[in-house]
């Protein structure tokens, strides 16, 4: 019956993290699943792309389609020298800021959190550094989770 | 309502401060439904606990943003319409002292006290507290405080801690009296019939001699006991009197520290004045009040 060949990419396996400790969960074992993390009882469980998602423990922020910060993992917030609680609600750029001189303008750090916020499937690679702090470069990807939806920036 | 555990509470409370529970006379933690809910249905559009909590508690000082606005409009049904809002996710308790008492500070703070807004708004706080204490239940507990008023009038931006803290203190079962300190003649009979455990001195307004004067004419009615000060400002929190204790600023709190202060002197009371067995049985209905043969009056 398949005579017209299914020209959409086959869809991509997702996984379940928490936002706080990133620890990845199986949603599917609960009868009730709760939003809230098992593990640290701190963070929501968000899915994304399995190939994007943080390790447990990883660094990674989350941010709407506003760039304005949603959460901040628990090695993140080591990361930046920042806690959750105080980077929630601030601009992205009050963080990080673009750190590659030499990037092309297709694809900068304001651009690709815009686009993965608004559900964009692609995944960016950008080079950034925390406001603050001169001489410091760090690689993160950039891709979109939820729900709702956001853009998830992983530092690598 | 929130599928966590109370671990996973407890270290929210810990981190963001939210649900902020108040404690049962066991010291259970008693979480507001109306902070749950606000929290459940933050949760289920978050992007982390940080943000879920943020959104819960804008939602819940909307209650306060709206009453602000009904008194600074002059509408007692929009007022009386934003405390009942309130009150349906809190409690009475948590309703003043979240929302009635930050509002009144709120308008005191934009309009000032000369103002009509804090003329209209004073006065319906000062009305919706006596109507809340008319249905507060009838005193349960054997404490029994006299409290004397030394704000200047409703208009006085301590009035309506002093009525928040008599709420408090009656809904908690106390018995309480309230007397403008001004009021020195015929205070032995007043104190004859209250015979309280502890004195409170509230209100910044009127001056240390007329306070003293006052306290004073108890001390003679009564006999030496415990006195608190609440809200008579800091330059003036170091009394002479002997054993006055400083009642934190918030209402509940302060009821709270009336609450140990009693207890602790109703303790010390047995080392102090040694009851017989006799005296005990014969004492035992008004043990409650332990100036009971001490009221003679000056």
């Amino acid at each position: 019956m398949a005579l017209v060949p299914d020209t959409l990419p086959d869809p991509q396996p997702t996984v379940w993290f928490c936002s706080h400790c990133g620890s990845h969960e199986d949603t599917e074992d609960d009868a009730t699943p709760s939003r809230v993390c098992d593990d640290c009882g701190l963070g929501v469980l968000l899915e994304t792309r399995a190939d994007i998602a943080p390790r447990e423990d990883g660094a990674f922020l989350v941010l709407d389609h506003n760039l304005a910060v949603c959460a901040v993992s628990a090695a993140a917030e080591r990361l930046l020298a920042t806690s959750e609680t105080e980077a929630v609600h601030r601009h992205l750029t009050q963080l990080l800021v673009p750190a590659d001189a030499e990037a092309s303008a297709p694809v900068n750090l304001a651009s690709a959190v815009t686009w993965a916020a608004n559900g964009d499937d692609a995944s960016h690679t950008v080079t950034v550094r925390p406001a603050t702090t001169f001489g410091i470069r760090l690689t993160a990807r950039i891709a979109h989770c939820s729900p709702p939806r956001a853009a998830l920036l992983v530092f690598d | 309502m929130l599928n966590v555990s109370p671990n996973t509470l407890r270290a929210w409370e810990r981190r963001f401060g939210f649900p902020k529970p108040q404690r049962s006379p066991g010291k259970h933690r008693l979480f507001t439904h109306g902070e749950v809910a606000a929290l459940r249905d933050a949760l289920q559009e978050g992007l982390s606990i940080s943000s879920a909590v943020s959104r819960a508690r804008e939602g819940l000082a909307a209650d306060s943003n709206s009453l602000v606005g009904a008194l600074v409009s002059f509408e007692r049904d929009r007022a009386d319409a934003a405390i009942e809002a309130a009150l349906a996710l809190r409690s009475v308790e948590r309703s003043v002292e979240e929302v009635l008492l930050p509002t009144l500070d709120e308008i005191v703070r934009r309009q000032g006290t000369d103002s009509a807004a804090w003329a209209f708004a004073a006065h319906w706080g000062a009305d919706w507290l006596r109507r809340a204490m008319r249905l507060a239940p009838p005193p349960i507990r054997p404490v029994s405080i006299v409290l004397g008023d030394a704000s200047r009038d409703e208009l006085d931006p301590d009035a309506p801690y002093i009525r928040a803290l008599e709420l408090f203190c009656v809904r908690s079962g106390i018995s309480v009296l309230s007397l403008s300190a001004r009021g020195v003649s015929g205070i032995g009979d007043a104190i004859s019939v209250h015979q309280p455990n502890l004195v409170v001195l509230a209100g910044g307004y009127l001056s240390d001699d007329t306070v003293a004067r006052w306290a004073y004419a108890v001390r003679l009615a009564a006999g030496a006991m415990p006195v608190a000060v609440y809200r008579r400002g800091d330059q003036r929190v170091r009394m002479r009197t002997t054993g006055t204790s400083v009642l934190p600023g918030g209402a509940g709190e302060a009821q709270r520290r009336l609450l140990e202060l009693v207890e602790t002197d109703q303790a010390a009371t047995p080392a102090r004045e040694p009851a017989s067995p006799a005296e005990h049985g014969a004492g035992a209905e008004s043990a409650p009040h332990r100036r009971a043969t001490g009221t003679d009056g000056p």
